[in-house]
């Protein structure tokens, strides 16, 4: 037991938990100003694929990481654009994107790299990992916080940023209004759209760097489908804290562990199958025992209805 | 002149529903506009306030010609608007309500606390004191529109559009109301106020401008007019005085015991109730919208169940009975949301009519269309449904022909009773007496119908006895000949006047 | 005269996604340097060329018309049942194990194979249906974690104890299935199978259940307002339980076909990698939620399938551009459903201007 809880396991949370947390956090933004994005999931295959064939364009992790974010953007103004403009149902649209992700990332797999399934190349160099000075000589502290990506730091101070902006900033009030009741906020003379605009967008940086961290992260790979459902767990992320940062960082923390522990429990005689499924029953239980987190429940079925 | 609105017109593709509008505010002035549902007050305010722009005709604002293309813009100018439903923003504080959109501010943070110093000032300067920290969820409806007004103050508004501001007051609250508009149009400012209850526009107008189907019927200083010429510019013709025969009632078709029902925030929505309704008669609910009308409405019909209590449709017991079951023994209703709970708009009209009758028009389970559709081309025809054909989604359709085909619906029910909830609300006046008429004709056929209205007028008019609730309670009961206005008015704001 | 001209602008804005499909299927081509007329002549002769690839494209589509139904229903009752992946495995598993262990002759076992498989599907849908009916659990999120859930269980059990272990392959699959068993093929030498005349009768019963019984009544004014159908007596969580294991059930079917018809076992990943769930759900939403859309779609969609298989056979291209194609348009037709939408408020703000 106490090979299972030790501080590498602890750390494998904070780096397995970033993918999660950083969408889940596009998530709320979405959330926040009405829009529910099931894209979520597509967003971040599209940044974890991007980030790879921006390492192949340009051999660099920062310009890799740049790449990507200026590709997923596209795709988050194109969901911002069918949903807001077009005004078509968001949970359809966010479901097409994610087809068109899987479609795109499929194929552009096969069209640059000319393989199918995966992507790897031992030479691409993958995102460092900053061993931050004093804390690393920390015991055990140390050994969990210190030496992962910069964008598992980046995620825990974005966490700190959003919760600032979004409650004490008059710029995220604005947001936070578009959200609550658009008519309202419209009749004022706030930009509803270009707040909506703005938060998808963001979404959209969010997401890039959740699959950069994916594909970049730990190994430098790309594999089909690879972000196997984080998307969604990211929603159920989000609507569990409640589009609220820091509830959103709770949640992520919470399913970056079970998914860290799910990897550990491989180690163990059980088969691979039910260690694997872990992540997702503990999702689910999730969902059962704070079922009367109705946030984002609400911008659910202002979604309308599936027909 | 303070504004000036000349030939203004406004179209909807092939509709008209502002036609040369000539209207004008002096500075000061409290100046009402009145007229029935759809004749076009709302669409010619809000184009004053920049929500839409007119199809052609000028505005001058201080001689100056102005247009608006948004709200922003109206509001430099020092407009303001008071909307029917409110503008506000349930979860967030009073004061985060008013100064929303001229936020004070130190570097991008919002500095709340200067915030509600700006909001106690404001209180104060006009008399309309509030609390800068209470969530606005958290405020009664009074205390809302109060923050709705304060919110155009602190905008700078010197002209305040209030729309429909009484509809969801009680009467105590639409005095103080009546009574801060007095003293801000003395402080200098100018009102514009929409509404159809007349008595309140003699009560607090200095001039009146009547709208009848998008046109201006007249322009009136109100110590030149009355009740009597107002509703005749408003409608433009005698309303039909209603032949009602005093009821025969017999025994009773509805009887409500003891019903409790618990609400939000450990207030009873419902408490002890007992009415009944009898065969043969109209009982009549009064009471501002929100007093437990519809929580009484939802569990009589199954669509809520009672804490405690029991309820009997035709001497059987029907509590907590699912909602097909109620139907089946006897019931029709015409629901108080029509694209709530009365219809779907993505269903044609055909798909609309025939909820409730389904389970009669079928064999072994399959629907039978033909009759449908003949059922529901009938009731095109009898009352006069404004629809492209029975094919046409429910969408299209106007509120009045909507109102008027979910009423033909239940109708068609012959159900021994009947409930009718705000069923001319929103509606323009052919509808409302096509409806009126045919539940005076349930009733005097022996059908028991409970009608819930908050317009007082269409109580007296159509009731044979009058319950009165308020705050979940029965306030009183009265019979309709016997009933005055004040004395309802009284009980409706929770006096305690027994009859 | 109202409705050949609502018709036929229904059918202009499915033909214009399929143009707008094509086209950015035609960027695709040039990006890999192929020739967009060959390629495309490639792709047609792959789905239609012959009889053979004919029925090859039909047998394609025998599961995706199934799945595609179920998620079809779910959605006119106005449930997001993204689950049928799972639920397709599901019944898949289920279908291969009675095939293989319940005893009696072979017409009587095929029979008990597809009721498990529904059974399967229905149950695994249904329990959502469950979990967001009685815990408020969100349907959409909770069909999409049981699906992860549905394969990795699938996959353990064709892993560990219902593993074929005759012959040297280690496979995770099932042993084959006896032929007696099997579904009959339709034609001799064909791939296409029974299961797709299962198929277009489910289609046609679907089209007729939803449309002209009672039931399908309360189950569409359910999904267009929920409300509506409580106020005029329908009984929510019955319609729901009831449209969640029909829903489930015809996902089930279409795995219990596929390992009947097809491919004789259950073979762990095979259901998932050809995205035949995920392909009934984008014919729905091709269809609008349509019964004899989805089936259309369903048919549409396999041929694109099947013809890009072709198209890579003959050519450089890479069959993934199928995937391109099909993906386009389904954001593209649901972004019409918005625009369509748009042109309706327009409409409407000009009859019923409210006052």
């Amino acid at each position: 037991m106490q090979q299972l809880f030790d501080a590498a396991m602890f750390g494998s949370t904070l780096r397995i938990m970033t993918p999660i947390l950083l969408a889940a956090l596009g998530g709320a933004l979405c959330s926040r100003v009405g829009l529910f994005n099931v894209g979520l999931e597509g967003l971040v295959l599209i940044g974890a694929f991007s980030a790879i064939v921006g390492n192949y364009l340009f051999g660099n992790v920062l310009l890799a990481v740049i790449f990507s974010i200026i590709i997923v953007m596209l795709f988050s103004a194109l969901f911002a654009f069918i949903s807001i403009n077009l005004k078509a149902n968001a949970i359809v649209v966010g479901i097409s994107l994610n087809f068109l992700a899987t479609g795109l990332t499929t194929f552009a797999l096969r069209a640059i790299f000319d393989v199918k399934g995966a992507y790897y190349d031992k030479d691409m160099v993958g995102l460092p990992k900053w061993d931050i000075p004093l804390i690393k000589d920390i015991p055990w502290v140390g050994d969990v916080v210190s030496g992962h990506s910069p964008l598992v730091y980046l995620g825990i101070i974005l966490v700190i940023a959003l919760q600032f902006y979004l409650f004490k900033s008059v710029s995220g009030f604005r947001l936070r209004s578009v959200g609550e009741n658009p008519i309202a906020a419209q009749s004022i003379g706030i930009k509803v759209r270009g707040i909506q605009y703005g938060a998808v967008l963001m979404c959209g940086i969010l997401c890039a760097l959740a699959g950069a961290q994916l594909s970049l992260g730990q190994v430098t790979m790309f594999t089909e489908g690879m972000t196997a459902g984080r998307g969604f767990i990211a929603l159920v992320a989000t609507m569990l804290g409640q589009a609220n940062p820091l509830g959103v960082m709770g949640s992520s923390v919470l399913f970056g562990f079970m998914e860290a522990l799910s990897i550990r429990l491989q180690g163990f005689s059980l088969p691979t199958h039910f260690t694997l499924m872990l992540p997702y029953i503990v999702t689910l239980v999730a969902m059962f025992f704070f079922k009367d987190r109705t946030y984002a429940q609400d911008a659910l079925k202002a979604g309308g209805s599936s027909r | 002149m303070l504004l000036e609105m000349d030939q203004i017109t406004k179209k909807y593709g092939g509709f008209t529903a502002n036609r040369d509008i000539r209207f004008n505010l002096r500075e000061g002035e409290i100046h009402a506009l009145v007229g029935e549902n759809g004749a076009g007050k709302t669409t010619l305010m809000r184009m004053l306030y920049g929500m839409e722009q007119p199809t052609s005709g000028t505005i001058k604002v201080r001689g100056r010609e102005v247009s608006f293309a948004t709200p922003s813009q109206a509001m430099a100018s020092g407009i303001g608007m008071v909307h029917q439903h409110f503008m506000l923003f349930p979860s967030f504080t009073v004061a985060e309500n008013i100064v929303i959109g001229r936020e004070p501010a130190a570097a991008g943070v919002f500095d709340r606390k200067q915030a509600a110093a700006q909001v106690n000032d404001l209180g104060q300067k006009y008399g309309m004191p509030v609390d800068p920290w209470k969530k606005v969820s958290e405020c009664p409806l009074g205390m809302q529109q109060r923050v709705e007004i304060l919110k155009v103050l602190h905008q700078g508004a010197d002209i305040i559009i209030l729309d429909e501001p009484s509809a969801v007051l009680t009467p105590l609250e639409v005095k103080e109301l009546l009574a801060n508009m007095k003293s801000l149009a003395a402080l200098g400012k100018t009102f514009v106020l929409i509404t159809h209850k007349l008595q309140e526009v003699m009560d607090v107008a200095d001039r009146i401008t009547v709208l009848r189907d998008g046109q201006v019927t007249g322009t009136l200083e109100a110590k030149d007019t009355n009740v009597e010429e107002l509703s005749r510019l408003m409608v433009g013709r005698e309303l039909v005085r209603l032949d009602k025969q005093p009821s025969v009632p017999a025994e009773a078709v509805l009887q409500v015991e003891g019903v409790n029902l618990s609400g939000a925030k450990d207030r009873s929505a419902l408490k002890d109730i007992h009415m009944e309704v009898r065969k043969g008669e109209v009982v009549g609910i009064a009471g501002i919208s929100g007093n437990g009308q519809s929580e009484l409405i939802q569990v009589i019909a199954g669509l809520r169940n009672a804490d405690s209590g029991r309820v009997l449709l035709s001497g059987q017991d029907t509590t907590n009975w699912p909602v097909r079951r109620i139907r089946e023994h006897g019931l029709a209703h015409i629901p108080e949301d029509r694209y709530m709970w009365g219809a779907a708009k993505d269903a044609s009209v055909r798909e609309n009519g025939l909820m409730g009758h389904h389970h009669r028009l079928q064999t072994r389970g399959v629907i039978k269309a033909k009759a449908a559709r003949a059922m529901v081309e009938g009731w095109i025809k009898q009352f006069s449904i404004k629809t492209g054909s029975a094919e046409t989604k429910a969408q299209f359709l106007s509120g009045g022909n909507l109102q008027k085909l979910i009423a033909a619906r239940e109708f068609a029910q012959d159900a021994p009773f009947l409930i009718a909830a705000e069923p001319t609300r929103g509606v323009d006046i052919g509808a409302m007496e096509t409806i009126h008429a045919e539940l005076l004709r349930k009733r005097n056929e022996g059908a028991g119908v409970l009608l819930v209205s908050s317009e007082l007028s269409e109580i007296l008019q159509l009731s044979d006895r009058i319950i009165v609730m308020y705050e979940g309670e029965i306030a009183g009961e009265l019979k309709a000949d016997e009933a005055t206005e004040e004395q309802i008015s009284l009980l409706m704001a929770g006096g305690k006047e027994r009859i | 005269m109202n409705r050949v001209k609502e018709t036929l602008r229904g059918l202009v804005q499915p033909l214009l996604a399929i143009v707008i499909g094509l086209l950015a299927g035609a960027v695709a081509i040039l990006i890999v340097g192929g020739n967009v007329f060959e390629t495309y002549a490639e792709m047609w002769k792959g789905a239609f060329g012959n009889f053979y690839f004919f029925t090859n494209t039909l047998a394609r589509s025998t599961p995706i018309i199934l799945a595609g139904l179920g998620v079809a229903l779910a959605f006119r009752a106005g449930f997001f049942n993204m689950g049928a992946e799972g639920q397709m495995i599901l019944g898949g598993l289920s279908a291969a194990l009675t095939a293989l262990y319940l005893p009696g002759p072979g017409w009587f076992v095929c029979i008990a194979a597809i009721v498990a498989g529904i059974l399967a599907g229905g149950i695994w849908s249904v329990f959502a249906g469950w979990l967001d009916a009685r815990f408020g659990m969100n349907l959409l999120i909770t069909t999409l974690l049981l699906n992860y859930i549905a394969i990795y269980f699938g996959g353990y059990m064709v892993s560990y104890p219902f593993k074929d272990r005759t012959g040297s392959a280690a496979m995770a699959q099932t042993p084959m299935i006896d032929q007696g068993v099997w579904l009959p093929k339709l034609f001799q030498g064909m791939g296409l199978h029974a299961g797709f005349i299962i198929a277009i009768v489910a289609a046609i019963v679907i089209y007729w259940f939803t449309h002209k019984t009672v039931t399908g009544y309360e189950i569409r004014m359910l999904g267009s307002n929920p409300s509506f159908a409580t106020y005029g007596g329908v009984r929510r969580i019955r319609m729901m339980m009831l449209s969640m294991v029909i829903s489930g059930g015809l996902a089930g079917l279409a795995g219990a076909g596929e390992v009947l018809g097809t491919q004789y076992r259950f073979l762990d990943g095979s259901l998932s990698s050809a995205s035949y769930a995920w392909s009934g759900i984008m014919a729905t939403l091709l269809a609008r939620s349509h019964p004899l859309g989805t089936a259309v779609a369903a048919i549409l969609l396999a041929a694109l399938q099947t013809g890009a298989m072709g198209m890579e056979r003959n050519t450089d291209v890479p069959l993934e551009v199928g995937s391109v194609i099909q993906a386009v348009l389904t954001l593209f037709v649901s972004a019409q459903i918005g625009y369509s939408f748009l042109k309706r408020r327009k409409e409407k703000k000009s009859n019923a201007a409210t006052v």
